[in-house]
């Protein structure tokens, strides 16, 4: 390979280079092959010698390369992908927090269910003393105490009930702890 | 040799080849061959960075009907090397710890 031919190649993989440094680095193997010419090398010799264009341009990439180019370009990348995805992800993100967030109220809602139970088996207990109270005084003893037997059986599941009531709630509690710690601490780990 | 170490000698090597008069890029590669293998690119490297931190000057000079350009060495550039020489003390001593280390065992 002659000079011309050489550095004709090496400008051409130097072309992603600003011109200035391009220039100088011609400059520089330019002057490298005219003194071992000088020195007596044969043109063609000397060429060899410096070593091919492709070499030279993969040395210098793997210096630039080194530095901020790259990096830059792959964020900018990312960030370009994120944004034009959002309609996509970001819908499918709420829809998923959404679902999440229901089942999470389905939770709390059959605890109330089961409270509301109870409360309406206390106030039936209740109910059911009063009216076998005044139904007994008022003459009819037998359909009272029919009454406190019901309200006796109210009362009795009731306690029962009230029993689940507090394991329920204690349960969706503790759920909700171990969800949130996950949550945060998969937060700070990453 | 392993290439961080000869990246750190090299510097020194072409301050030293530019020490006692000018030179230019050809002619420091060759006086430096004959201690350690240097390819133009990595030449060209080293004179853009030493020329970055003041330690040598260019210049560009006609010879023989075409431009060359000549490297001469600073006072920072001679600083450089005097501090190698003082480095040069503390390797020679890790030098024989790595040496002696072995027969310990």
């Amino acid at each position: 390979m002659t000079k011309r031919e050489f550095l004709k190649a090496l400008k051409k993989k130097l072309s992603h280079l600003p011109r200035q440094e391009a220039n100088e680095r011609l400059t520089f193997y330019g002057e490298m092959i005219d003194d071992r010419i000088e020195d007596g090398l044969s043109e063609n010799d000397t060429v060899a010698q410096i070593g091919s264009a492709d070499e030279i341009a993969a040395q210098i990439l793997s210096e630039e390369g080194a530095k901020a180019k790259p990096k830059s370009q792959r964020n900018g990348v990312m960030i370009a992908l994120l944004v034009l995805g959002a309609p996509i992800w970001f819908s499918l993100l709420v829809a998923a927090f959404s679902v999440v967030i229901s089942l999470y109220v389905t939770l709390w809602a059959l605890v109330a269910v089961v409270w509301a139970t109870f409360a309406a088996l206390c106030a039936s207990a209740v109910g059911c003393v009063v009216v076998g109270l005044v139904i007994a005084v008022s003459g009819r003893v037998a359909a009272g105490i029919a009454l406190f037997g019901a309200a006796l059986l109210c009362a009795g599941l009731a306690i029962f009930l009230f029993y689940g009531c507090k394991a329920a709630t204690r349960g969706v509690l503790a759920l909700t702890k171990k969800l949130t710690q996950k949550l945060f601490k998969g937060g700070k780990a990453a | 040799m392993d290439a961080q170490l000869k990246r750190g000698l090299l510097d020194v090597c072409v301050l030293a080849a530019i020490k006692d008069e000018e030179s230019y890029g050809y002619k420091i590669i060759k006086d430096v061959r004959p201690y350690i293998e240097m390819s133009e690119s990595t030449l060209y490297t080293i004179l853009k960075r030493l020329e970055l931190a003041n330690m040598l000057t260019v210049r560009t000079s006609e010879h023989d009907g075409r431009l060359r350009k000549y490297y001469r060495i600073t006072k920072a550039g001679l600083g450089r090397i005097e501090d190698f020489k003082d480095e040069w003390r503390e390797i020679t001593s890790i030098y024989g710890f790595v040496m002696k280390g072995g027969s310990k065992q």
